[in-house]
């Protein structure tokens, strides 16, 4: 949805009066809010934690953090959307954090690793970054990224992987894959602000 | 380092940008973390990079999560009166809960109708008896599983009323309803769908029906009140 259309503004001025009701522990704006955001938010954390009962477990506590810290939440400086998305993603990462230092002890060299779960069912990670760019000027921005680091950047945001997972799945040497992330970001960040995406 | 100060304005927009995407791990993530806590410059930078990336977000196919999980939010909070009624409409428990009454209803109906009009091509087919709140049968759907036509059949005198019209609605798992198109209220009407019904309805477990202004809903999606739905089932 591009920004500033009149859907997306429309949407995001809902759930942002929903969040500061949820701030006045307005029960039945969480219950709406709940409603309106979790089906979205539920899939952003599957796609990263793959597991049902973790995704379940984040969005929970997404949700409860949500009640308490409604307050926190500055309309004026961050998309509702954006703010609850970052909530999740963060305690995915957290996650998945917690999940490596569980295993560390027996997979301390990359070579050593397992396989990586990479889920085939459903849109690639690279499809979804095109799909994402729903707004043209989007689109054009990720276009101009070269295929490595679309891939990169795309495996990284929507299954949450880091550069030495990345370096494993794509077989690429991890310093490769770090400058492939930086640049196709650098990238990304000229292109979106020229094309008026800069607030 | 002072990550604020200018002279680190591109190592800043660096960190800030491998933390949106997530990249940023361990325990170089929680320094970045504190720092932003610390310094709203820092905060500012991150934000405009999650900003940056949510414009990219919005492709997930939505997954509704289990029922449970609003449960367990609710009795961890002690929310009290919680119905899901911030739910969207096929989302809500109650919306279902008449199924168990009209599918008796329905198989009353459905005897009469497959006696009426056996089905051209034999073989397995989808059928939907759409009902309203009182379980009252209104209208059938039925599809042959390998032909893209669904056939509804009025079983009660119903009319939307002057400048309304009935809009009928396939209301697929984990998404938003899908419009099948605005139906006449009264006789037979076939409906295209996009495929085989097989295909095309399956992973649509019911169909409903809402009220519309004249020429359908105007934003794609339901506007205004459901009046009858039923759960697909399929018959072999």
């Amino acid at each position: 949805m591009a920004p500033g259309s009149p859907d997306s503004s429309e949407r995001s001025a809902r759930l942002a009066a929903l969040i500061s009701r949820v701030a006045m522990a307005d029960q039945r704006a969480f219950e709406a809010l709940y409603g309106l955001t979790s089906a979205h938010l539920y899939a952003v954390a599957l796609r990263i934690v793959k597991e049902p009962s973790a995704a379940e477990e984040i969005l929970q506590e997404a949700y409860v953090s949500v009640w308490h810290h409604a307050g926190s939440y500055d309309a004026a400086r961050s998309q509702p959307i954006t703010w609850l998305v970052s909530i999740v993603r963060n305690r995915c990462l957290d996650q998945l954090r917690r999940r490596d230092l569980d295993t560390v002890s027996l997979t301390t060299e990359d070579e050593d690793a397992p396989e990586l779960d990479i889920p085939d069912e459903g849109p690639s990670p690279a499809e979804l970054l095109l799909r994402g760019a729903e707004a043209h000027s989007v689109r054009e921005c990720v276009e101009t990224l070269d295929g490595g680091q679309k891939q990169a950047i795309a495996l990284a945001f929507y299954q949450g992987l880091s550069h030495a997972e990345l370096a494993r799945h794509m077989k690429q040497p991890l310093g490769t894959i770090k400058s492939w992330v930086r640049r196709g970001l650098e990238r990304l960040k000229r292109c979106l602000d020229a094309a008026g995406y800069a607030r | 380092m002072d990550l604020a100060h200018p002279d680190h304005r591109a190592r800043l927009d660096e960190l800030a940008a491998q933390y949106a995407l997530g990249t940023l791990r361990g325990r170089a993530r929680d320094r970045f973390t504190r720092a932003a806590h610390a310094d709203p410059h820092i905060a500012a930078v991150a934000r405009e990079w999650e900003r940056r990336l949510a414009l990219l977000a919005s492709a997930v196919p939505a997954v509704n999560p289990p029922p449970r999980v609003w449960t367990a939010i609710a009795t961890r909070l002690g929310l009290e009166g919680v119905r899901g009624a911030g739910l969207a409409w096929w989302q809500r428990l109650g919306f279902w809960r008449g199924f168990a009454i009209a599918s008796f209803a329905a198989a009353l109906v459905l005897s009469g109708i497959t006696l009426m009009q056996p089905p051209a091509t034999p073989g397995e087919s989808l059928v939907a008896v759409l009902a309203g709140p009182d379980a009252k049968p209104v209208m059938v759907a039925t599809a042959a599983l390998d032909q893209s036509v669904l056939t509804l059949k009025a079983v009660a005198d119903v009319t939307p009323g002057p400048g309304r019209v009935f809009e009928l609605w396939a209301l697929p798992e984990g998404a938003a309803p899908r419009s099948l198109g605005v139906i006449a209220p009264a006789g037979v009407v076939k409906v295209r769908l996009r495929g085989p019904s097989g295909e095309a309805l399956a992973r649509v477990p019911a169909l409903a029906v809402s009220l519309e202004p004249t020429g359908g809903s105007p934003t794609g999606q339901p506007t205004g009140p459901v009046l009858y739905s039923g759960r697909v089932e399929r018959l072999y």
